[in-house]
């Protein structure tokens, strides 16, 4: 999208928002910020890196990080294999973050945008900006620039697991 | 009159361009180089620069580059520079930097005096130029001034008299040329004179006059009365000037005479009379004056001289103007213009290349992909179009790699100047030597370098080599020398730094690392000396007692390293105290596509880069001898003879212990990990292929065991592994040196005790096994009885391109013929001289490490060395050589003696059979435990001492051992670490020990390694193992050293 379309967007009084399932959450993203969603990828696994790490994609001749949000958020990751990817850019580095299951994009008002309440789990809110209510649902939007900083090696032990 | 940001660019660059090449020329003449040539080309690079300058406005520039040129011009005639004046040009070339980025600069045009050129820093980065040009005219001493008027004089004397002569004619064509000469010497001084005192009018007629006799002094031309006439009257005209400026008198007057002086002498030159005759007397005046082009007698000329008139046809017009000839006008013209070299060669930004390469390295994975999809389809077509695809790609990329390379020179050339300005600011003399300068390097990994090689430069000069009063004192020559040297070497650009300076010091290090809290003191005796170097890598480390201003700048070797290992190479430093250092750095030719071996390890698969691996073993756990072993806990495989300690990629990345090394077959790839290699066990070997390196994410990278990632030609992605961060996640630096040491330990421990040696057993048609030591065995093969064929009596097989005798051990040790009704017969190959011998057993079993003692008094048969007594079993032991003798005499040795040939004295003949015993003292080098122990035997038989060497360093060591003397060497060929003929070269080099006799016995008594035998310096040649031969031989050599002492 050029500089202007994008400004426009901003400044307009709705959010748009793609959303995806993570164990039953509904959870959104900012559409601008994603460059695609894909399907089922193989995922090759890098040893010792850690657990939210599922390994690397190779998306049309690009090498693509595959980030678990699942592991993120410190779900139970039994790893079932239908799984959908969507593809963001973090730190100059193409990363396909794995949900359960990619659900529509959405348009909301910006003036509905609240924080995280309380009965989100730490692990969770680490990663979340705020919180749009949709039709009795919560829909958490992704920090990306808090997972981006997962990506920094100097991580705290306590708070990754490594395999 | 604006510019435009690119112009200015473009016109940045180009002058930069010219500036160092200035510089480069300048560097040259300073080292005695081709002055004329690069007098030639320094001064086109000023000119065009000044000429550059002025298009584009700047003045300052302008006007400093023509009193660069002025400058330069002195020295058109001379056939050297003295280094006073190389220097200021050289700070001429960077005031002119400072210049063209629109700074300001105080520059002083002195030689002598006390100068460094204040470069003062300006205070602001103005890109406007600056009106007023601040550049002084040098103050200079009256004595100065005065002895330069003096020397004015006494030149225009010396020149009119000459003038004076020639005008009275009747000279021959030679002393004309002779006093031609002599006049534009005198006034070419004069002229340099001028320029350089500032004067600048007097510098522009003696221009003027010198030109005037160009021709003549070509001889082209003779001397007209008008010009002579000038000429005299300009001398006239400097007089006066002289004397002006000795009373300090305004010179305005006479100014304004000496352009009209230059125009006539321009005249007259045109209008000289053609030497025919080649008499050089003076012609009459031509009728009159036509500037009409005459014709030339050299084309060169006539270009110049057509240039000339031209211009001149303007100025005589202007004459009553105050015109003064620009003495830029160069008179030699380059009639070749070289700047049209750069018609070859098109400038290209360097991200238009970066991109290139990225493609690059798409289309190579899509040629992969296409390949294998092709290596799958059954299509011709398609198969054939793939093949075609896959070659012009290749080429393509080759192509594209060569774009981004450059020499090193381009890098390694400006530390002549680094090195020059240092050694002066030092006070140090030092000599800079470069190797290599052609081999290339890609663009970024040349700017990635740059600094650090800057660093080490610095540092050598700086740290490394010692003031000439130090040198002289510790017996050094007062010059110091840098040696650096660059070369390709296993896909990667190696760059040695070498100095003779004063070394590394261990305990001084030691002493920083204590200091700086580096280490502990516990650790000290623990470090080898390559980790005691390395030290000096860690932040915060700088032996300097103070940081001096050249190169500690609180950038120390650790940001070098980091430098280094960023672009994926590797530095390392080695030194011998007092003698100086040596910094070798080794970088990958390229980062984009490297050849890797493709490896599977649990379900996924991994890429290692070609540069690291150096061979592939496969163990069967299974063998006797060579298996995995265990020491002190660390897996480990003895590799011809050196311990490799061993790492299970598995139990790298999955951190589980692999702890069985039972069975099984295991494959190892050995890897270098810089400061050793080491063996990586891995499940599977796939393929190698070319494969394209994508960056990890930091996160990933940070794990030190991945260098990047691939996508293969099947579409999977690959890891590609780190060699040097698995070895440092498996601790393996500690872990190989504690397994080292161990079994250097052992090692000792054997050899102390007792020796272990390695023997092929096989059985024979007898009950008792039998055994060749194993390093007679070259080869073990197994024949059809029924390709057996007969050459005469004698069974013989066709075996490669040759026709094996064969023997039948069971023959001549007097046994019982074997089993003939086997299909096959196994045979052992010897290598005898120059030829194989196959020899036929019943059976090959095994091989036996053992450390038992032969024991050869049982000696029943001929063809055996002995019986081994093994905890075991008796092993009777084959001596190969004699058994094949026995059957084929002529493979018998043919002795080699040295040119003097020689009869031995009467004292060397056998008495009764034996040999008279001579009290001496022999130094057997032998690295096979069985010969040494052999020989070691036979001659302590006589009455010999002996001592034993393991191998020919050891030899040398002890020869250096002033407490040892020896009367004879006696050694072997094939050894480790220093081998017969290194040794016996090494011996004769030595001014005590030259002397000595030295015996060289050997398996391999081919023609050849007789005479490089002979010729490294042995005495005698034998082959293994003639006891009467050798003792024969070793009393003949002692008895004749004796007598020539």
């Amino acid at each position: 999208m050029s500089a202007t379309a994008i400004d426009y967007v901003r400044r307009r009084p709705v959010e748009q928002l793609t959303t995806f399932l993570i164990d039953g959450h509904l959870f959104g993203i900012d559409v601008l910020k994603i460059e695609e969603v894909t399907g089922k990828q193989k995922v090759y696994e890098v040893p010792r890196s850690p657990s939210f790490i599922r390994g690397l994609v190779n998306l049309r001749g690009q090498i693509v990080t595959a980030l678990g949000l699942r592991e993120l958020f410190q779900k139970d990751s039994s790893r079932r294999e239908d799984q959908m990817s969507v593809v963001c850019k973090l730190d100059g580095n193409l990363v396909a973050l794995v949900v359960d299951s990619i659900g529509d994009v959405v348009e909301i008002e910006r003036s509905l945008f609240e924080s995280p309440p309380d009965t989100i789990p730490a692990e969770v809110r680490r990663f979340i900006k705020g919180i749009y209510k949709m039709n009795g649902q919560l829909m958490s939007v992704i920090d990306l620039a808090a997972i981006e900083k997962e990506f920094s090696p100097n991580t705290d032990p306590a708070t990754t697991r490594i395999n | 009159m604006s510019f435009s940001g690119e112009e200015l660019d473009e016109f940045k660059a180009e002058s930069l361009e010219l500036l160092e090449n200035a510089e480069k020329q300048l560097l040259s003449i300073d080292s005695g180089g081709d002055f004329r040539a690069a007098f030639d080309a320094t001064f086109r690079c000023f000119h065009n620069l000044k000429g550059a300058a002025g298009m584009m406005d700047l003045e300052n520039l302008q006007v400093h580059t023509h009193k660069l040129e002025e400058l330069l011009m002195s020295f058109k005639e001379a056939t050297s520079m003295p280094k006073p004046y190389v220097t200021l040009f050289l700070r001429g070339i960077d005031a002119s930097r400072i210049l063209i980025d629109g700074g300001v600069v105080d520059f002083s045009y002195d030689v002598e005096g006390d100068g460094a050129a204040s470069t003062k820093p300006p205070a602001t980065r103005d890109t406007q130029v600056p009106k007023a040009p601040a550049i002084r005219t040098p103050e200079l001493s009256a004595e100065a001034i005065d002895e330069f008027l003096s020397e004015c004089e006494e030149i225009v004397e010396r020149v009119s008299a000459n003038l004076q002569a020639m005008e009275a004619g009747g000279e021959t064509g030679l002393a004309v040329k002779s006093r031609t000469d002599d006049i534009y010497r005198d006034i070419h001084s004069m002229k340099g004179s001028a320029f350089l005192y500032a004067y600048k009018k007097l510098g522009d007629l003696t221009h003027a006059m010198e030109s005037s006799l160009e021709k003549i002094r070509h001889e082209t031309h003779l001397p007209s009365k008008e010009l002579l006439n000038a000429l005299f009257r300009s001398l006239e005209i400097i007089d006066q000037y002289i004397q002006l400026v000795r009373s300090k008198t305004d010179r305005s007057t006479l100014d304004l005479l000496i352009p009209n002086m230059e125009n006539v002498l321009n005249i007259c030159a045109v209008n000289l009379p053609l030497n025919f005759s080649g008499t050089g007397s003076i012609a009459k005046p031509p009728v009159s004056a036509p500037i009409a082009l005459q014709a030339p007698m050299t084309p060169q000329l006539a270009t110049t001289s057509s240039m000339r008139d031209a211009e001149l046809y303007e100025t005589t017009k202007m004459s009553d103007e105050n015109f003064s000839l620009p003495s830029t006008k160069d008179i030699h013209q380059p009639i070749v213009n070289k700047e049209s070299e750069g018609a070859t060669s098109v400038r290209v930004p360097i991200s238009l290349l970066d991109n290139l390469m990225t493609l690059m390295g798409e289309m190579v994975l899509v040629r992969n992909q296409v390949i294998q999809f092709a290596n799958k389809s059954d299509d011709l077509e398609f198969s054939s179009m793939s093949k075609r695809l896959n070659v012009v790609t290749s080429e393509i990329h080759e192509e594209m790699m060569k774009t981004r390379m450059q020499p090193i020179g381009n890098v390694l050339t400006k530390f002549n100047r680094v090195v020059r300005d240092l050694s002066q600011d030092l006070g140090k003399q030092i000599n800079l030597h470069l190797h290599g300068t052609e081999t290339e390097l890609d663009k970024s990994l040349l700017e990635a370098i740059k600094d650090p090689l800057t660093h080490i430069v610095r540092n050598s000069c700086d740290h490394g080599i010692e003031t000439p009063e130090a040198r002289r004192k510790s017996g050094k020559t007062e010059v110091g020398n840098i040696t650096i040297r660059a070369y390709h070497e296993g896909g990667q650009v190696i760059i040695e730094i070498q100095d003779d300076g004063k070394g590394l010091h261990r305990d001084a290090i030691l002493q920083k690392a204590l200091e700086k809290g580096l280490i502990t003191q516990a650790e000290v005796p623990t470090l080898t000396e390559k980790q005691v170097f390395n030290l000096i890598f860690e932040a915060g480390f700088s032996t300097a007692a103070k940081i001096t201003n050249v190169s500690g700048r609180g950038v120390g070797m650790d940001v070098v390293r980091t430098n280094i290992e960023r672009i994926g190479g590797t530095v390392e430093l080695a030194s011998a105290a007092g003698s100086g250092t040596k910094t070798k750095i080794k970088i990958p030719l390229t980062l984009a596509i490297i050849p890797a071996l493709i490896v599977n390890s649990g379900n996924g698969t991994y890429a290692i880069p070609q540069v690291r691996l150096e061979e592939l073993v496969r163990v069967e756990q299974s063998s006797a001898t060579h298996r995995v072993e265990i020491v002190h806990g660390v897996p480990v495989f003895r590799l011809r003879g050196n311990i490799l300690p061993l790492v299970d990629l598995n139990a790298v990345l999955t951190r589980e212990n692999r702890t069985d090394y039972r069975d099984g077959t295991l494959n190892i790839a050995v890897l270098n990990a810089d400061q050793f290699s080491f063996g990586l066990i891995i499940d599977r070997i796939q393929d190698t292929a070319d494969i394209v390196v994508k960056p990890l994410n930091r996160l990933i990278k940070s794990l030190q065991i991945y260098s990047g990632a691939t996508v293969l030609g099947d579409g999977a992605v690959a890891l590609i592994l780190d060699i040097p961060g698995i070895a440092k996640v498996a601790r393996l630096e500690t872990a190989a040196a504690r397994a080292i040491e161990t079994s250097e330990d052992l090692a000792e421990k054997a050899k102390a005790s007792s020796e272990v040696q390695d023997y092929l057993i096989v059985r024979l048609n007898s009950p008792t096994k039998h055994g060749i030591v194993l390093g007679f065995v070259h080869r073990l093969e197994e024949f059809r009885r029924s390709e057996i064929e007969y050459s005469g009596r004698l069974p013989v097989v066709r075996y490669r391109d040759v026709i094996l005798p064969l023997i039948s051990a069971n023959e001549h040790l007097g046994y019982p013929p074997g089993d003939s009704s086997s299909t096959f017969v196994s045979v052992v190959v010897i290598k005898k001289k120059d030829a194989l011998y196959g020899l036929m057993v019943d059976e090959i079993m095994d091989t036996l490490s053992t450390a038992a003692d032969l024991d050869s008094k049982i000696n029943a048969h001929s063809g055996i060395f002995g019986c081994l007594n093994t905890p075991q079993e008796l092993i009777v032991v084959i001596d190969p050589f004699d058994v094949i003798e026995r059957q084929y005499p002529n493979s018998k040795q043919q002795e080699l003696y040295p040119a003097p040939s020689l009869a031995s004295g009467p004292e060397a003949q056998p008495v009764d059979g034996q040999f008279p015993k001579i009290p001496a003292t022999i130094l057997l080098a032998e690295d096979t435990a069985f010969f040494r122990k052999a020989i070691k035997a036979v001659l302590e038989k006589t009455g010999y001492k002996v001592v034993c060497a393991n191998d020919g360093q050891e030899a040398m060591d002890l020869l250096a051992d002033p407490r040892n003397t020896f009367d004879l060497i006696v050694s072997d060929i094939e050894m480790p670490r220093l081998n017969g003929f290194q040794l016996a070269e090494a011996i004769r080099k030595h001014h005590t020990h030259g002397k000595l006799p030295m015996l060289a016995v050997s398996s391999r008594a081919d023609i050849h390694s007789m005479e490089a035998g002979l010729k490294a310096g042995y005495d005698r040649y034998l082959e293994k193992l003639k006891p009467t031969i050798l003792l024969s031989a070793v009393s003949e050599l002692i008895t004749k050293a004796r007598k020539a002492a």
